[in-house]
């Protein structure tokens, strides 16, 4: 039996180590194609622009009985979530008269659409019944009434918590909202 | 027949005679203790008794728990709601937040259930009581009035913010505000069964 040179083994080396390069080379250059570009292209499409946001008040319809202390709650933690996201220079609250003086004004309204009314106590025993959800449209307005996005989302507790953790939900969509759409 | 007594037993009347004493002392001890217990406990419910007139009983109610909507108080503190002649004031620890009567435009009552065993801490006792033993802990509820306050700031803006106070609080709490001049307007209750309410 003939032993092997040291050239040949050599050149194997070289074929393996250029190989690995190539494929890491070609991996690297693979990410951004498939998972970047066609995300931001349609995302930056979408995009809204305003330096302020004006949150209107929760009003139900008329066949639709929401108690006072959930629609508060809806609104005072969707300002609180809307602040949190630092995408506006300004938030208003519905009826502030400085909001009148913005030219870029945006309006966000919601206007529920589902409420059911869970129970703490048949969640945490019952694991299965009891949950709280309320269902809501998103729109957002130019100040002329143009509907810029409109978009329902729903808040939910299921298991722990009490019932008004599902406006706290709901408010942390509506937050995740705004991110995807500002 | 005492002379002749004290002359034929000496040792025994004395020792009668401090018998008599020591319980004459421990009865008289007993009577002062049992005085002292009782006026103990009497003192707190008369003095409580003596205080309810002068205060109206739900002017300032301790232990109420801000669930969101005050400025620079933090979602679910608690602390103590006042009504005064200017209007509504919540304070806890240092800090305090008032509203005024002017601008309250509602206010609303309701009652609700609360959790005996609650709070993150609960949750978690809960959640490592074994064999499902978190669901018993939860069937253990005490119920409570929710306060619903809609306001505007002095721009205009609107406010609304959610007290949670002791059972049957509320509706005295919100005549005193009306009392002082806060609108309020007609409301219909949503729900009927207190554990329906959110």
């Amino acid at each position: 039996m003939k032993t092997l040179g040291r050239s040949p083994i050599r050149a194997m080396f070289w074929l393996a180590t250029v190989g690995a390069a190539f494929l890491v080379a070609a991996s690297l250059l693979a990410k951004p194609a498939t998972a970047g570009k066609p995300g931001p292209t349609t995302e930056q499409a979408q995009k809204l622009t305003a330096s302020a946001i004006q949150l209107g008040r929760v009003e139900p319809p008329e066949d639709l009985l929401i108690p006072e202390d959930t629609r508060v709650s809806v609104y005072e933690n969707v300002v609180l979530e809307l602040t949190k996201t630092k995408k506006f220079q300004h938030i208003y609250r519905s009826g502030d008269r400085a909001a009148a003086d913005v030219p870029d004004l945006i309006i966000l309204t919601m206007i529920p659409e589902a409420f059911k009314a869970g129970s703490q106590k048949k969640r945490e025993v019952t694991t299965v019944a009891g949950a709280t959800s309320i269902k809501v449209k998103v729109q957002f307005t130019s100040r002329e009434g143009k509907v810029l996005l409109e978009k329902d989302v729903e808040g939910k507790v299921r298991f722990y918590g009490e019932n008004l953790r599902a406006t706290y939900d709901l408010a942390k969509k509506v937050a995740a909202l705004v991110n995807q759409s500002f | 027949m005492k002379s002749r007594g004290v002359q034929i037993f000496p040792g025994f009347s004395s020792t009668r005679n401090e018998i008599v004493r020591h319980s004459l002392l421990l009865g008289g001890l007993l009577v002062l203790g049992v005085g002292l217990v009782l006026a103990a406990t009497a003192a707190p419910s008369f003095s409580r008794q003596s205080a309810t007139p002068q205060d109206p009983p739900s002017s300032m109610i301790p232990d109420v728990k801000c669930i969101i909507g005050l400025e620079d108080i933090k979602p679910g503190a608690k602390g103590t709601l006042a009504s005064l002649p200017t209007g509504l004031e919540f304070t806890t620890g240092k800090k305090k937040a008032e509203i005024a009567i002017s601008s309250i435009q509602d206010v609303f009552t309701g009652q609700d259930t609360k959790q005996d065993v609650g709070g993150m801490s609960g949750t978690l006792v809960k959640a490592a009581i074994p064999y499902g033993g978190g669901r018993v802990v939860s069937l253990f509820t005490h119920s409570v009035d929710v306060l619903t306050v809609e306001y505007v700031d002095s721009g205009g803006g609107f406010h609304g913010t959610i007290f949670v106070l002791p059972s049957s609080k509320a509706e005295a709490f919100k005549n005193q505000l009306v009392a002082l001049g806060a609108k309020v307007s007609k409301h219909v209750d949503p729900l009927g069964p207190k554990e329906q309410k959110p």
